[in-house]
């Protein structure tokens, strides 16, 4: 949050207060720091190269298309803490779940908006009463007693959504992020599949696969727009 | 607004409306079939669980479509979260599980089995339980055609009262072995039937019309996962929309309609004369027809009825019985999850419905002497909501003790998504006089019409001590498997479960049903209302064979004796 601030105010600066030379430099500064925010796990070739580059390298990893940042974040801290990610079990920050659930908002949920934006409003009130600290600011076991608090109905601040209805519906588009095919936004590099060793859309199995006592492992795990563009499926 | 003339028109295009079409369209009669939504092609279906289980791309949407639903007369109607029947040409078949059955023989009388085996105390004195008004064995035929022309896999149990091991012992007599042999077993089948059998139970591959080999033109199934809820994406499965409309189109006589929502029957007296639809642009036709058929979902042959009334029929057309929205039916389905340590099961693969069955349970196959309920239950292995992919096992509910998220429940998905099996009681609720199907005052559909409301509570003494017998006997087998942790589903709270039934019972009287055996209205002749919404008790079984094999029945009828001597045919 910090980092991607400090990223827009240098770009505004450097927009209209410097000369072009200086600009370009700010400009470039903020890019880069606009890009490690959103990508903290991947080097930034744009630093370092192309002080020409025309566009921004999307990774598809945030939000940006309903929530905004305040709530971005929000919905990651909560995602992670109802999935959260271990060495070897990738979690929903792994799977990109908020990425999926920006996206679902600003098109096949965008009927759940205003829930989304009423009972993120809720929680805020709730945290701020029980913790005076917003939910991304507690610590983990803080989280996870909110969340629990919310399962279990005990979050009397919450009118509509009532908190069982938005900690159900935060863990059913969770789950939809972790396991639903890359193409909706989630389930990064099919980070959800592999966690429960699902081997996605394979079109057959064999009889001794029927059979077997032992896991899946013998074809690669393949999502829909790969399938589709190798023309593998359909009659 | 248009008007056409046909000889028959059939509102909804799914496993009635297509089997009738293709018959009466071969019979030379021409027809004109309306369909609400759109015709797909198997090239439309993705390998997708979000967009067809989870969203539920296949059938009608809560939002546009919505049926609400109270648990008694004096509760609040609120609309169902989902929709578990078709929306498009082949309508539920299109992403059912394709488990099809024949229904026993008690199944057509249960009313008279129970009286005879049991006397008549037996029956929940609220309960309307009724004999059908017809046999088995007046039906056999029927289920015959419709085996052989979609392509049903299985093995026969019964080959003219010879038994025959390696299929159902329980099933009724059938003339000739299945077209096609079972499908392949899979590790939740191989358990299944070991553990079934060292509790001396009679476990046998359940039969689908699922192509187990390539069979008149389409291909055989690939055992691919995306089942049901899915349309398949080669056509293996026996859909209508694959096995029946392109028959119907080849005799040149059928003209599908679709985007076409038929509001009303057209009467005149006691006679219809058609239907008035509205178009996919939102225009008002009307069709003027010799013959109207109904072959809707049960919510809607209803409906139609109730909003179609007359001066000479008040209540709702063809509805001189009273009869017409009660009576309403649904399998309820709980379950028990099945978890192994030492071996993967792999249950997202193959067909992902009912794959292996005991019918030791069902209809009358036991003696309910001793027990506190009448009729059985199905019980069959599969996957949690017939569905084996990873969004819909992390909707089920964990064992006691696993929390339903964090780390911990991170670690049993990861465990347990490749090594459990679930098992699943299909029940036969009985009918009672105050499950109905009415017209929601409040609530009202994307064409404005009052949508369907349903009146129903599962929670009474036979069928919720039925619930706990069959639980108890899937637990048993749950331990018989080798499973290390055996652990109950939740049960619904009083919402209506699968395969909804009922509202236009048929029957021998006039004043006590709606329809006579071939689904012909007593009060208007050239009315036809055919499907589960005739049934008028409900069995254990799956209903969609049944289904196929009235609707080749009120075909038959239609072609053979009524295009003759227009009338009454019984």
């Amino acid at each position: 949050m910090s980092e991607h601030d400090e990223g827009r105010r240098a770009f505004i600066v450097g927009a209209v207060g410097a000369g072009a030379a200086a600009g370009a430099v700010l400009v470039e500064t903020a890019y880069a720091k606009t890009q490690k925010a959103r990508a903290p796990s991947t080097k930034n070739p744009a630093a370092a190269e192309a002080p020409a580059a025309d566009h921004a390298v999307e990774t598809f990893d945030g939000h940006g298309v309903f929530f905004n940042d305040e709530h971005g974040e929000t919905v990651a801290a909560f995602a992670e803490r109802l999935m959260p990610g271990a060495p070897g079990k990738p979690g929903a920050r792994d799977a990109n779940v908020l990425n999926y659930i920006d996206l679902a908002l600003a098109g096949a949920y965008a009927d759940q908006q205003d829930f989304y934006r009423r009972g993120l409003a809720q929680l805020d009130v709730y945290c701020r009463k029980t913790y005076s600290q917003p939910f991304v600011k507690l610590s983990a076991a803080q989280q996870d007693e909110v969340i629990g608090a919310l399962e279990q109905g005990k979050a009397s601040e919450f009118e509509f959504p009532t908190a069982q209805a938005f900690f159900n519906t935060l863990r059913a588009h969770t789950m939809e992020g972790m396991f639903a095919d890359p193409v909706y936004g989630g389930n990064k590099d099919f980070a959800g599949w592999k966690l429960v060793g699902f081997p996605g859309t394979q079109l057959y199995y064999t009889p001794a696969d029927l059979a077997s006592k032992e896991a899946f492992t013998r074809a690669p795990i393949v999502g829909l727009q790969a399938r589709a563009k190798a023309g593998t499926k359909g009659a | 607004m248009a008007t056409e003339k046909t000889d028959v028109v059939i509102v909804g295009m799914g496993a009635v409306g297509g089997v009738m079409a293709a018959e009466l369209g071969k019979a030379g009669l021409k027809v004109i079939g309306l369909e609400r939504g759109p015709r797909l092609k198997t090239a439309d279906f993705q390998l997708d669980e979000l967009r067809y289980f989870q969203r539920k791309d296949l059938r009608p949407s809560p939002k546009t479509q919505p049926v609400t639903w109270r648990p008694n007369a004096s509760a609040a109607a609120m609309p169902l979260p989902q929709m578990d029947y078709g929306n498009q040409a082949g309508g539920g078949t299109v992403h059912y599980g394709a488990v099809s059955w024949r229904l026993h023989e008690d199944d057509f009388h249960a009313r008279t089995q129970t009286i005879e085996r049991y006397g008549l105390s037996a029956i929940p004195q609220d309960s309307t339980l009724a004999d059908w008004p017809l046999s088995y064995a007046e039906l056999e035929p029927f289920y015959d055609k419709a085996e052989y022309d979609i392509g049903v896999a299985g093995k026969a149990g019964n080959l003219q009262g010879r038994k025959i091991a390696g299929g159902n012992p329980f099933e009724a007599p059938r003339q000739r072995e299945y077209p096609l042999p079972p499908l392949t077993k899979d590790q939740p089948s191989i358990l299944f039937e070991a553990g079934a059998q060292k509790l001396g139970f009679h476990p046998f591959s359940t039969p689908h019309a699922i192509l187990s080999q390539p069979y008149k033109g389409r291909p055989a199934c690939t055992y691919c996962t995306y089942c049901q809820a899915f349309g398949c994406y080669i056509g293996a499965k026996s859909s209508i929309l694959v096995a029946k409309l392109p028959e119907a189109d080849a005799t040149g006589n059928v003209t599908i309609k679709t985007g076409a929502m038929c509001y009303r029957v057209n009467s005149s007296g006691k006679r219809v004369t058609g239907v008035s639809y509205y178009g996919p642009d939102g225009s008002d036709n009307t069709i003027e027809a010799e013959i109207v058929v109904l072959g809707t979902f049960i919510y809607d042959n209803t409906r139609l009825l109730l909003l179609s009334k007359t001066d000479a029929f008040p209540n709702g057309l063809a509805n001189s019985s009273g009869q017409v929205g009660k009576h309403l039916m649904a399998h309820m389905m709980p379950t028990v999850f099945v978890g192994f340590e030492d071996r993967h099961v792999n249950t997202y693969m193959g067909p992902s419905a009912q794959k292996y069955t005991v019918d030791d349970f069902n209809a009358d196959n036991f003696d309910h002497g001793s027990l506190r309920f009448i009729r059985g239950a199905q019980i069959s292995v599969g996957t949690p909501n017939l569905e084996g992919g990873p969004i819909s096992f992390s909707t089920t509910a964990p064992p006691p003790g696993t929390p339903r998220w964090g780390a911990a429940y991170r670690d049993y998905l990861a465990k347990y998504f490749t090594r459990f099996a679930v098992m699943v009681a299909q029940t036969e609720n009985l009918p009672y006089g105050d499950q109905t199907i009415d017209l929601d005052p409040a609530v009202r559909d994307q064409w404005r019409l009052p949508a369907p409301r349903l009146t129903y509570d599962w929670r009474r003494p036979n069928e919720t001590a039925r619930v706990e017998y069959m639980v108890k006997k899937m637990e048993e087998i749950g331990h018989a498997m080798g499973g290390n942790t055996v652990w109950r589903g939740p049960l619904s709270p009083g919402l209506p479960g699968a395969h909804h039934e009922g509202g236009t019972r048929m029957g021998n009287d006039p004043n006590t049903s709606v329809v006579n055996k071939y689904g012909q209205s007593w009060d208007i002749h050239n009315l036809f209302i055919v499907g589960s919404s005739t049934f008028p008790s409900m069995s254990g079984f799956n209903p969609t064979l049944t289904i196929e094999a009235l609707a080749y029945m009120s075909a038959d009828a239609i072609a053979n004796k009524y295009k003759k001597s227009p009338g009454a045919l019984l």
